[in-house]
């Protein structure tokens, strides 16, 4: 461990085997980043029997991946993985931690800022470096309608959460860099809860992840009855369903679906909001479609002023006319 | 059971379109926003409150806010939290999420012993989702996030029902821990009339800096790590195109447009 | 004087909005088309401690004063104005109870009250008006132990989803011949009658209670004998108008929210019509009816609590408050132009319950007869 140089480290979530997309896209952006401060970047990766996962890291060009190889180590637990990262961060001294904002990367994040006694920027939607090693996170504000600029300026690393589908997994390259052990012994008391079961789907979100079209319903959708609207118009197009969090949180449709601050950006061609008042913790996440359109009762919702084009009326008239419309060609 | 429940009194996320930004001071203005308690904290008080029907013992509630909140926080003994300890000193104004979590565990230390400590898993304002998981570690006491169910056996062990991506994972633990609950989790109940008299003789007490032993110089706005650099309105897209006429009309020019561009195969 | 609502008033109000909110909406299709009260809410409404709001703890209730029942029902009624109209005469019922039962009768009626057991009724009006009490036909006529009970009971509120009906009747001649008696709908020869289909506040019962032969314990007079009509309007006077007074401001209170959220979200020349002078004037008009309501309402509630005879007050806030909601939903009708008289909207059905709430309980005819002798005699000279 004394001899690790990078001074950004990446920590990549795995769960059974499989890497977070969001670790790979971090890494992407703090490849982009170094260069600025003149710095190296480190993946780190914690678990059992992930000598192959390291491995493809280096593929997506880390300098250098920190193993931590461990039976006690196979499930997340805060305990351990907190009591692992404080150590190597107290030997290596980084001057920045990136992780992503997923289930495990906000229980992990904020108890090792605490550990480590400094500071941590939420759910960071883009990441500034200047070439004194100034980390600025861009980060949602008062339900995503604003956005903060947030340093760190007295305390090191400075350390962020980054929300999924942000920035883009890096292409795959010739590896250059090396993998190094990190100290792994974990104490029993660092163990503080045992993982009894685990269930995981095995696509998860990925057809929003990749859907050319998404038809999207928020709240103004009104009813569970009503939601079909959406999913009829998304099948129509060979589309994904999309949601903001209200229809999540009233059970119209899985949590898997959401979109944005909480959810997932997403990245399609066509983006069709039905019912979205347009608060920016959704917008956040459909800022890189590439053609928007919005469809809401209310002229003056937010939506419209991040949108391409406006439909202003009742979704049950104008989807039902949309279909009959399209059928029709 | 001892079961602390933590609280925050935020901006009625209903209004969330009535804050706007002062340019000069380039902080948010929230007047003519109406204070509520944090919709998912009323999930862990109701959490709270169904682990005391079963296996007794108090609730206490805690909140740092300003004291002009009480009003609003004494809804949570209305529902059921047998004390409400508030928090409030100007020195704790600006703090972030570190110095937040360590004022609230010095509080919870001077307090005494507990068995859980329930906190909603994000607020509807600044959403951090940071505070619950610091304020286990300053505590020493493990944490659990995403907590979508609570099982405890007779014996005293804890299952746990957390989500993750597209799943959940369940883990098995004794008290003392921090539990940070989801809307999954259950339905607050009502707070009855009867609740609201009763409410009313429980016992409300302010602690200053100076009740509590601040070990840590994570203090106020000055003692915490992060700082804000800038708050701004995000850029937006050129005000859409809205499309005229009714319903029928702006569908059929959207279908065209749709049908141009190749969206639609047929 | 202080208009200020205190904590609990607050408190108060923003729990019974939330539990109206969640609980109400999902039955009023239903109340609408069937014109029954929601039952399965009852238990609900116990629970929240409204059923028994007015009615002291010892007998089950909450033992919160008019002012506290009168923000109850307003919100409930910003909901569904068909909600105070059932309730508060339910609460006529537990009122007659508290002010003019005997300890037994307290102590065997109001507990099933407060816990949603069963609704209670005051039933007054006959088929030949109900301006008219001292013009009573229903008689009771002594036999030992029992008074036979004949006539007919008709727009009686809850007629047929109670079970404990206060019922005057005529046990001799003139203003001391009438009697007030607690009916069980289980008593020989009680029996439900006619329902009738209003055109508004469907979600609350409406129809006739019959009296033939029904035999009623002398245990079950109420107030002492001869003292019905100080029952019945003592009643009617301190809670059923106050109570009508709350369903016309639930109504202004759904009716301003309809009419705001119309004039911002319709265009017309490329603005929202509340743009338009015309719509602003209608606003405000309506804006003000609700704010004088609330003042009207909350000032009677506040009287009644501080033991201020409230009779005038309490017909005032009734008799206007109930008008202002009619002319204020037919404004709010109007703003919505050819969308107002769409089924699809609210404000139509609005505009049904404030008809239905201008008669009920007393019509503003009667009313402004009984103001208008308070006037002359203070301000004659």
């Amino acid at each position: 461990m004394d001899d690790v140089t990078s001074k950004i480290w990446v920590f990549v979530e795995q769960r059974r085997g499989r890497i977070a997309d969001v670790g790979l896209e971090i890494l992407g952006k703090a490849l982009s980043l170094a260069p600025a401060a003149g710095w190296k970047v480190a993946a780190v990766l914690l678990g059992h029997g992930i000598t192959s996962m390291a491995e493809r890291l280096l593929e997506y060009g880390a300098d250098e991946v920190l193993v931590a190889d461990e039976k006690l180590l196979e499930d997340y637990c805060g305990g351990t993985y907190v009591a692992v990262l404080e150590r190597a961060v107290l030997r290596a001294k980084p001057e920045v931690l990136l992780i992503g904002a997923t289930a495990m990367g906000t229980d992990l994040a904020p108890r090792l800022a605490a550990r480590l006694r400094t500071g941590l920027s939420a759910h960071s939607i883009d990441l500034e470096l200047d070439s004194k090693g100034e980390l600025i996170a861009v980060i949602p504000w008062s339900g995503g309608d604003y956005l903060g600029r947030i340093s760190c300026p007295k305390s090191r690393p400075q350390m962020a959460t980054i929300n999924p589908g942000i920035f883009e997994i890096p292409e795959k390259r010739e590896p250059r860099g090396c993998i190094k052990e990190m100290d792994c012994a974990v104490s029993a008391g660092d163990h503080s809860y045992r993982i009894v079961e685990f269930y995981q789907e095995s696509v998860a979100g990925s057809s929003l992840a990749s859907a050319e079209v998404i038809v999207a319903g928020g709240y103004g959708i009104g009813k569970k009855e009503d939601w079909h609207y959406v999913e009829e118009l998304a099948s129509l197009l060979n589309g994904a369903v999309g949601s903001t969090r209200p229809p999540v949180d009233e059970g119209w449709v899985e949590h898997d679906r959401m979109i944005g601050q909480s959810g997932r950006t997403v990245y399609p061609k066509l983006y069709i909001g039905v019912g979205i008042s347009g608060h920016m913790h959704h917008i956040v996440g459909i800022k890189k479609a590439d053609l928007t359109i919005a469809i809401n009762q209310d002229p003056d919702a937010a939506v419209f002023d991040h949108c391409n084009v406006g439909l202003v009326g009742d979704f049950r008239e104008i989807i039902p006319a949309l279909i009959e419309e399209l059928k029709n060609k | 059971m001892q079961i602390i429940v933590c609280i925050k009194p935020v901006p009625d996320p209903k209004y969330l379109s009535r804050v706007s930004l002062d340019e000069t001071t380039k902080t948010l203005v929230r007047e003519n926003v109406p204070t509520v308690i944090n919709p998912l904290d009323k999930n862990a008080l109701e959490a709270a409150l169904s682990l005391r029907e079963r296996f007794g013992g108090e609730i206490t509630v805690i909140s740092m806010a300003p004291e002009s909140c009480i009003p609003v926080l004494r809804e949570a003994l209305a529902m059921g939290g047998d004390r409400l300890l508030v928090l409030s000193d100007t020195r704790f104004a600006g703090s972030d999420t570190l110095a937040t979590a360590s004022i609230i565990a010095a509080a919870i230390q001077k307090t005494g012993a507990f068995d859980l400590i329930i906190c909603g898993n994000e607020t509807a304002d600044s959403g951090t989702s940071q505070v619950s998981p610091q304020l286990a570690e300053f505590l020493g006491v493990p944490n659990i996030m995403h907590v979508s169910a609570i099982e405890v056996s007779d014996d005293g062990v804890f299952r746990i029902k957390s989500r993750i991506e597209a799943g959940y994972v369940i883990a098995e633990l004794s008290a003392p821990m921090v539990l940070s609950v989801i809307k999954e989790l259950n339905e607050p109940r009502y707070i009855t009339l009867m609740n609201i008299l009763d409410a009313e003789a429980k016992d409300v007490r302010v602690l200053s800096a100076d009740d509590m032993i601040l070990k840590e110089p994570w203090v106020g706005l000055s003692g915490s790590p992060t700082q804000i650099v800038e708050l701004a309105a995000p850029e937006k897209r050129a005000k859409a195109e809205i499309l005229a006429g009714d319903a029928r009309r702006q569908a059929r020019a959207l279908a065209d447009r749709l049908y141009r561009m190749g969206f639609y195969h047929g | 004087m202080d208009f200020k609502l205190t904590e609990r008033d607050i408190l108060l109000q923003r729990s019974i909005r939330e539990f109206a909110e969640k609980e109400i909406p999902p039955r009023m299709d239903t109340m609408e088309e069937t014109g029954e009260f929601p039952l399965d809410l009852l238990k609900g409404l116990a629970d929240m401690g409204i059923l028994g709001v007015i009615t002291p703890k010892e007998y089950g209730g909450a033992g919160l004063g008019h002012l506290a029942r009168i923000l109850v029902l307003e919100q409930l009624g910003r909901v569904s104005p068909a909600m105070p109209m059932a309730l508060q005469v339910h609460h006529m019922c537990t009122y007659a109870l508290t002010n003019f039962g005997s300890e037994e009768q307290k102590k065997k009626y109001l507990p099933p009250l407060s816990k949603g057991e069963e609704l209670g009724v005051v039933a007054v009006t006959e088929p030949s008006g109900g301006s008219d009490v001292a013009g009573m036909k229903t008689t009771a006529r002594r036999e030992g132990d029992t008074f036979i009970l004949n006539g007919r009971k008709c727009f009686i509120t809850n007629a047929h989803v109670s079970n404990t009906w206060i019922v005057p009747a005529m046990t001799g001649e003139g203003r001391k011949g009438m009697s007030a008696f607690i009916v069980e709908k289980n008593f020989t020869g009680a029996k439900t009658g006619h329902v009738e289909d209003k055109v508004g506040l469907r979600g609350a019962n409406t129809g006739e209670l019959v009296f033939q032969d029904c035999e009623v314990p002398a245990e079950n007079l109420i107030g002492g004998e001869g003292n019905g009509m100080a029952v019945a309007l003592g009643t009617i006077g301190n809670c059923g108008r106050p109570g009508m007074a709350c369903v016309g401001l639930g109504i202004l209170n759904a009716v301003i929210e309809e009419a705001v959220k119309f004039a911002t979200e319709r265009e017309l020349y490329g603005k929202p019509i509340s743009n338009l002078q015309a719509i602003q004037w209608y606003i405000t008009e309506i804006f003000s009816d609700l704010e004088i309501a609330r003042l009207l309402a909350y000032r009677a509630g506040w009287m009644l609590d501080n033991n201020i005879p409230a009779d005038t007050a309490c017909t005032l806030a009734k008799q206007w408050i109930c008008e202002a909601a009619a002319r204020s939903a037919r404004k709010a009708v109007e703003i919505h132009g050819s969308y107002g008289i769409l089924k699809e909207y609210p404000i139509q059905r609005l505009m049904r319950d404030a008809l239905v709430a201008i008669p009920a309980g007393g019509t503003a005819e009667i009313a402004k007869l009984v103001l208008s002798r308070v006037a002359i005699k203070e301000y004659q000279k």
